[in-house]
């Protein structure tokens, strides 16, 4: 299990991360969600023992990882810059990270690299972003760590690859239990790989849930009231909890959480003539709960 | 065989379930028929294993499918009126749905009639 206890992470005067309690369990595929700056990969470079915290702890399998090799061991962190190691090419980018995992297999390797073909010859300098992130994954896998950690890792990866790199993943998750986090603005991605997610703002965690759960809890409702003079507002509706709310003509928008019956029931006083619920999306959770908090998209409309 | 809408509202592993069923009364999947593993099926989707597991643990606390230890798991005796039941509960929703907005019942008859008219038709013309 990877945890974050009551952790702090400070850059001068800027807190990255401002008291974050956090429980990753062995097995899961967790996704980090987040604004731009909210903290995502602080988190991860906390757990690859880059950053030491300030304040808490940051623990893997109950050890300190920060300064602690067998720690570190379990974790590979596949970072969002790609210009690391960029004179190597991929079998000296191989051999670089083999002297560090001691359960390096190179029959993974050698099946991964084959199903995708990257120029071995050729510096990792003059790949694509795209192949430069391939070659850092398969390696990654190769490295055989109960833990890994993606950052923004689908990005510039093409649709083709994408799907060929989540079959990778899923595959050391189910061969070998791996643990998988990974950070993303790409909610698609988070929604199939993922059990559980959450999402951060400011250095705070919004919410920590299963996916499932999450989704069907939280609705967008269209409704028609019996009353059509009158002019309801938010507060008229004291057993729902809110996110937004507005109206055009009668027709009432109103994103809410709960699930449906419980909606259903805080809005039968007022009697709708229609009521339309719809459960949200992930990326439309991320929207409103957001803009719930100030961060709103609707400052350029 | 097994599409999934990654993008849907529905959750994956209930759009899953709802794919093995209806597979079952199209007749693509036949009684005993070996379903992939969860593995095989999660990897070919590329989504998280355990999503694949719920699916067919529901699917099997239903009735509908049955695991062999070291198997594998294969579609069990379909139990019609199940089945029958979950399709029609979509059916039910779009009648409600219907009526809620004023629709009157004869109309929702006709329109039966006119499906399975339309159904006769086309038996006889084929």
């Amino acid at each position: 299990m990877m945890q974050l206890q009551g952790t702090v992470k400070r850059f001068g005067d800027f807190t990255a991360l401002d008291g974050v309690d956090l429980e990753i369990p062995a097995g899961t595929a967790f996704g980090l969600l987040g604004s731009n700056g909210a903290g995502k990969s602080t988190i991860l470079r906390l757990f690859s023992g880059i950053y030491s915290p300030e304040r808490g702890t940051v623990t893997i399998d109950s050890e300190n990882v920060y300064d602690n090799v067998a720690a570190k061991q379990k974790v590979f962190f596949i970072n969002d810059e790609t210009i690391q190691y960029a004179g190597f090419t991929l079998d000296q980018l191989k051999n670089f990270y083999k002297q560090f995992y001691p359960n390096f297999s190179d029959q993974i390797f050698e099946k991964l690299e084959g199903t995708i073909q990257l120029p071995r010859n050729r510096k990792i300098s003059t790949y694509s972003k795209g192949m430069k992130r391939q070659a850092i994954i398969i390696t990654a896998i190769a490295c055989c760590t109960p833990y890994l950690l993606l950052d923004e890792a689908f990005d510039g990866i093409d649709p083709t690859m994408r799907i060929i790199v989540k079959r990778m993943l899923v595959d050391a998750m189910c061969e070998r239990q791996l643990t998988v986090v990974i950070s993303s603005h790409n909610l698609k991605e988070i929604n199939e790989m993922c059990d559980q997610a959450a999402l951060l703002h400011k250095g705070k965690i919004i919410f920590n849930r299963k996916l499932d759960s999450l989704k069907g809890a939280v609705h967008k409702v269209q409704a028609v009231f019996a009353d059509r003079e009158r002019i309801y507002t938010a507060a008229d509706f004291p057993g729902l909890e809110i996110l937004h709310f507005d109206k055009n003509q009668s027709i009432y928008h109103i994103i809410a959480k709960g699930g449906e019956d419980t909606i259903r029931s805080a809005l039968a006083p007022e009697h709708p003539v229609v009521a339309d619920l719809i459960p949200l999306t992930l990326e439309e959770i991320f929207i409103y709960e957001l803009e719930g908090l100030g961060y709103d998209s609707n400052v350029f409309a | 065989m097994f599409d999934i809408d990654l993008m849907s509202r529905t959750p994956i592993y209930e759009q899953l379930y709802r794919r093995v069923i209806e597979l079952i009364m199209k007749g693509v999947l036949r009684e005993q028929d070996k379903l992939p593993s969860v593995r095989s099926l999660a990897t070919d989707l590329g989504v998280n294993p355990n999503t694949v597991a719920k699916a067919y643990t529901l699917l099997e606390r239903d009735g509908i499918i049955y695991s062999l230890a070291g198997r594998g798991s294969f579609v069990a005796k379909p139990d019609t009126l199940f089945a029958q039941e979950h399709v029609l509960s979509d059916f039910d929703a779009a009648a409600a749905r219907a009526l809620e907005v004023g629709i009157q019942k004869e109309t929702l008859h006709a329109r039966i009639d006119q499906l399975t008219d339309t159904d006769k038709k086309e038996e006889s013309t084929s």
